[in-house]
């Protein structure tokens, strides 16, 4: 097969550190190309390489044989290159058409010719099998069809090589299938694609050859036919793939936190509650498994008050809810990781002492006078307290928290929320963005609470997380509970059915 | 890290505060007069005697007040460009009480002080209200309340409490007046200006609530999320930073001013805006910065009579340090000069390990 | 009484057109500019002397749009470039430009000096020749070109939103400026253009107060216009068309208030002056939470992030 794309040598840093270093990567005409690697591999940086983001360091591209200078977006767009990243770069206040057509320069005139391209546009979506609705506007519109507008934005700026940064992330099962089938289609007729993955049955199932990325290098790239699922996952992590199986709880205590058939928004598929029933017992974790935006956030949310269910029956440690507010929660001894640490967590701007401290300078531990007169010295020798206890790596305690890495930030989470020694714990997608070893010490933080008697929430997207340490599992889709499995030998064909919402 | 933080901080207000003058000193040539000469003066007119040194305090205490306004509520995230509103509010507050209720002497300032912070307050509550309970601009709303305050404060001097022919009220009974400091002009109302900077100052970074309140300030969604009551915080920040502006007009009234006329506090509200700007919001850093713009303010009349410079020329300079300084603070955080800044923090910290 | 008002509101709601406009561009590129006060009062300071020294109220226009574009460069440089905080220097422009306006007043005229004036732009039927008392003929033909400038301008700006390509790039840049950039828009360059116009507008509905409407310049002449307009852009949900029933809107408290004033009945003028100011609060009180406009306004873009 013809050549396509050759990226040769290339090596991007960001000051001292190696982001990519001597990658090459060969992409052929019609086929679908897989980069595999973890999170922090060097996969977005390459493709940034490519699209024109960044410019590398060192290396050179190619295309069709010719190498080429990338240096913005709009030029990677001209040779024929498309990208769909992971966060849909779409306007959501626009109609689909005008994503469309936003940026074009291939059609001559001031004004808008919305017949013609309307129907270039569905000639398109015929061809590749795109099923979009060009006048609603995006918010309208489900997250599949939000890449199939993607999708379409790319090919309609003519590109032959399409960069699919981990598509199937916020899809359901029936989506992906959908996926896949676009992309045979487009395969078929001469287009490439690069497509950026780590769920291995997915790369074996779609991928024609598979380069793996290590700490930004190059492992080395095979044809799919001729590896298995282990030895990708080995090459991926580098080392054999030991899980380590924490011990499972069958018998949790008495229930700290009790729904019932709680309602939040329940008509809104991706951000509501409809009838959810659940309890989460001292002493166990319960995982909350299911695609991303199937109402988590907001189940998460009523759990810590931050949301005020419309309907529906909340019990804390045996007494019934009356009033939701996040203060009342954290009375309760309910401590809350939440699902964007910058946003929800953290107070970027102040240090890491300060958000160490964050909601206990009211006690006397660390204020006289009911808060009137603030122990500085306490708080001092605290946070250097729990800075070497949690293993927080800063410059100092005085440095601003928004300026640490995510681990360490996701520590100074933990340490503010565990070390009160919570009855509940809400935990949301505490390891994104992790890498391997920030993310079993929070795994084995979560345990710890857990064998003190804690009971703990916890919601992720990372399947593999969640059977890593939950006791139980319980499935949402579209706001609704489809079932609850042990986490002892849990049966992943069920649990994966129910995620896809069957 | 802290400390190099620390350092650029300060180092670009004074570069900024160097800029100005170094172009209002092109300004001051170009009209023909002698840069050096004129600076002279200006020096002169705001410290050169404590006579000056008064005037100065007292121009700056109306400053102090508002500018510690802006202070407490951007500290808290709260937009309230109403200082000056407030400010009048609490003036025309303390006018009618001190002019009308026929007590006079320390119970009447008392009366009039309290008054006048309570005026301030509520006045900001509006803004506070409209934003908290229907997600309005408070920006738009302070500003709006200050034209209204402005012209309310019309009605009284051209109607309601005008002294005969003249558009101004009667003034403040003598007995009602703040006293002097000494010799100097400043009155007990750059004392209590000087006093409630230190109690904000504590306040925000000696107590729980302070800290509290400056967290919502930063990042109002993780406040909530930690159990922050962030509306009341809002609702606080509005009351309290309105209630700093009333005070100060009240002071300002009963210590300098005694009667309203047309034109009286006009630029009070942005001016203490930009002076906690230039302070980066520090309520004792705020003070100096008063002080800075009260002199440059003062010294200017006696420079304009010794060298023909006219005054604007320090509105001018005032006004590019503004300019300077949130541009400057702007710069210094761009990725590019971090990077600059802290390899050059590195190396300092290399070198002296490297002894 | 009825006539008079509405002709009158035409008039007050020209000003607020010009700037509402102003912040129109800049919001949808994403900078919101709450400095608009203060380029109108460079805008209106130049009008005034360059329709002094020239006797052409037109090109004093001319020299407030470009006074305006200038000093809107330094609020594009530090919130583009630089990113400072757009409301942060928005505020600084605000007490800069009035300073500098003051000063190149004091300066010109010398301290103390009589009032200057000037002469104002003639109306369409002045330059025609015609003179009638007909209410229709008054509305339509007895305005400063500057009128029709203004309705003209709305409608160019009505379609360039909504029916060319570059108006969807320049909104795309104000909703979402990396999904723009990737697209190969000009993100940063748009931010620029959008400073130019927002600078220009403004500098213009400043000049129009002083070539148009009052034929002499005072310091704070420009009243809070450029808050209103900021209000106005809000209360007509981003588009042209609303801006423009927004501006009438309040240019009508304005034309009432003006028109009250004359009736008095015992009641001090000040409280009629209010209406405007005070319109613009209830207003934007019974709008309530609805929150719309360009989602990337406020923000900092930075093209290489990280």
């Amino acid at each position: 097969m013809e050549e396509l794309l050759r990226m040769e040598h290339i090596t991007k840093k960001f000051g001292d550190v190696y982001a990519n270093r001597n990658i090459n990567l060969d992409v052929r005409k019609g086929e679908v190309h897989t980069l595999l690697g973890e999170n922090g591999a060097g996969k977005s940086t390459l493709m940034n390489v490519l699209f024109g983001l960044y410019q590398p360091t060192e290396g050179t591209i190619y295309l069709h044989g010719k190498p080429v200078r990338i240096e913005s977006p709009a030029q990677a767009v001209k040779l024929g290159i498309g990208m769909v990243h992971q966060h849909f770069m779409l306007v959501e206040a626009m109609t689909v058409f005008e994503n469309i057509i936003l940026g074009d320069r291939n059609t001559k005139g001031i004004f808008i010719n919305h017949d013609a391209r309307k129907k270039e546009i569905l000639e398109l979506s015929e061809r590749y099998g795109l099923d979009v609705e060009l006048d609603k506007p995006i918010t309208d519109i489900a997250v599949g069809a939000q890449q199939r507008v993607e999708i379409l934005k790319a090919l309609y700026r003519g590109a032959d090589l399409l960069v699919l940064d981990e598509p199937s992330a916020a899809l359901t099962d029936q989506e992906v299938e959908g996926l896949f089938d676009i992309m045979h289609k487009l395969t078929s007729e001469g287009k490439s694609i690069i497509f950026i993955s780590h769920k291995m049955r997915e790369v074996l199932h779609i991928s024609d050859r598979i380069t793996i990325l290590r700490a930004g290098e190059t492992v080395c790239t095979l044809n799919r036919g001729d590896t298995t699922g282990e030895e990708l996952a080995n090459l991926m992590i580098g080392r054999e793939l030991t899980p380590s199986h924490y011990e499972k709880i069958e018998n949790p205590g008495e229930a700290v936190v009790a729904l019932e058939n709680v309602d939040y928004d329940k008509n809104s598929k991706h951000n509501g509650l409809n009838g959810v029933t659940l309890t989460v017992g001292r002493g166990e974790i319960v995982g909350i498994a299911g695609v991303d935006g199937n109402g988590q956030s907001q189940l998460a949310q009523v759990v810590t008050g931050v949301l005020t269910p419309d309907a529906g029956r909340v019990d804390l440690k045996g007494s019934h809810v009356a009033q939701f507010t996040p203060n009342g929660f954290i009375l309760e001894s309910v401590s809350h990781i939440p699902e964007d640490r910058n946003k929800m967590g953290l107070i970027g701007n102040m240090s890491v002492r300060d958000n160490i401290v964050l909601k206990s300078t009211d006690t006397p531990q660390f204020s006289a006078a009911h808060g009137l007169f603030l122990k500085k010295k306490a708080i001092r020798d605290y946070a250097l307290k729990m800075q070497e206890k949690y293993d927080i790596r800063c410059s100092s305690i005085d440095q601003e928290a928004r300026n640490l890495s995510g681990g360490n930030q996701q520590k100074i989470i933990l340490a503010r929320e565990l070390e009160g020694k919570p009855d509940l714990l809400v935990a949301v997608h505490p390891t994104r963005g992790l890498d391997i070893g920030a993310t079993r010490f929070v795994h084995d933080t979560m345990i710890e609470a857990r064998d003190r008697g804690c009971g703990v929430l916890l919601i992720s997207a990372d399947f593999d997380e969640i059977l890593e340490v939950s006791d139980r599992i319980v499935v949402m889709f579209e706001g609704q509970v489809m079932g609850v499995f042990s986490g002892k030998n849990p049966p992943i064909a069920d649990i994966s059915l129910a995620m896809a919402g069957k | 890290m802290k400390h190099t933080n620390r350092i650029v901080n300060l180092l670009v207000p004074v570069v900024s505060v160097l800029l100005s003058f170094v172009i209002g000193c092109i300004i001051m040539a170009a009209l023909g007069a002698n840069p050096a000469t004129a600076l002279q003066s200006l020096w002169i007119g705001a410290f050169g005697t404590m006579r000056n040194v008064g005037t100065t305090l007292s121009r700056a205490t109306p400053l102090i007040f508002t500018a510690l306004c802006a202070c407490f509520a951007y500290r808290c995230g709260v937009f309230n460009l109403g200082g000056e509103g407030q400010f009048l509010m609490g003036a025309i507050v303390s006018c009618v009480i001190s002019t009308q209720l026929g007590i006079t002497g320390l119970p009447a300032i008392i009366l009039c002080l309290i008054a006048g912070a309570l005026a301030g307050g509520i006045w900001a509550l509006i803004a506070g209200v409209l934003r908290v309970f229907r997600g309005q601009n408070e920006m738009i709303i302070s500003i709006m309340l200050n034209y209204v305050a402005t012209l309310f404060m019309g009605v009284i001097y051209t109607n309601w409490l005008r002294d005969g022919s003249v558009p101004q009220t009667v003034a403040v009974p003598d007995e009602t007046q703040l006293s002097r400091l000494g010799d100097l002009r400043a009155t007990t109302a750059f004392i209590l200006a000087l006093v409630v900077g230190l109690l904000v100052y504590y306040f925000l970074f000696h107590t729980s609530k302070g800290f509290q309140l400056r967290a919502v300030g930063l990042n109002m969604t993780a406040a909530q999320f930690n159990g922050f009551a962030v509306k009341k915080f809002i609702l606080m920040s509005f009351i309290v930073s309105g209630a700093i502006a009333g005070l100060g007009g009240s002071a300002d009234l009963l210590g300098t001013q005694f009667r309203l006329i047309n034109g009286y506090g006009s630029g009070y509200g942005f001016d203490g805006v930009a002076m906690a700007l230039i302070a980066q919001l520090h309520p004792i850093a705020a003070i100096v910065v008063a002080i800075f713009f009260a002199a440059l303010r003062v010294g200017s009349t006696t420079m304009q009579a010794a060298t023909g410079v006219p005054t604007s020329v320090s509105d001018i300079i005032q006004a590019l340090v503004i300019v300077f300084t949130v541009a400057g603070l702007a710069m210094v955080k761009l990725p590019q000069f971090r990077a600059v800044i802290d390899r050059m923090a590195t190396k300092s910290v290399q070198k002296k390990e490297a002894v | 009484m009825i006539s008079e008002v509405l002709l009158s509101t035409v008039r007050m709601a020209t000003p607020l057109i010009f700037l509402a406009l102003a912040e129109l561009y800049s919001q949808r590129a994403g900078l919101v500019h709450i400095g608009l006060e203060g380029l109108a009062a460079i805008g209106s300071l130049v009008g005034f002397l360059v329709s002094l020294i020239t006797g052409s109220p037109m090109l004093g226009v001319v020299a407030g749009a470009a006074a305006g574009i200038l000093t809107n460069m330094i609020f594009a440089y530090a919130t583009i470039t630089l990113c400072a905080e757009q409301i942060v220097y928005g505020m600084a422009i605000n007490i800069f430009a009035p300073a500098l306006a003051a000063f190149i007043y004091r300066v010109y005229f010398g301290a103390g000096s009589e009032l200057v004036q000037v002469g104002l732009m003639s109306t369409l039927s002045q330059s025609l020749g015609i003179q009638s008392d007909n209410f229709i003929v008054q509305l339509f033909l007895d305005q400063t070109p500057m009128v029709y400038l203004a309705y003209i301008l709305v409608i160019v700006t009505v379609i360039y939103f909504n029916r060319t390509k570059s108006g969807l790039n320049y909104k795309a840049v104000g909703e979402y400026p990396k999904a723009a950039a990737t697209l190969g828009i000009n993100v940063i360059g748009v931010k620029y253009v959008a400073s130019i116009l927002c600078g220009a507008l403004a500098g213009m509905g400043g000049a129009y107060l002083t070539t148009c409407y009052a034929n002499t310049y005072v310091d704070g002449n420009v009243a809070g216009r450029g808050f209103i307009a900021l209000a106005a852009v809000i209360f007509g949900r981003w588009t042209g068309g609303g801006v423009l029933l927004a501006c009438l809107f309040f240019g009508f408290c304005d034309a009432l208030q003006i028109r009250l004033q004359v009736g008095s009945f015992g009641i001090p003028y000040q409280f009629f002056q209010m209406i405007p100011y005070v319109a613009t609060i209830v207003v934007l009180a019974l709008l309530g939470m609805k929150k719309a406009g360009p989602k990337g306004v406020g923000k900092a873009y930075l093209p290489e992030e990280r």
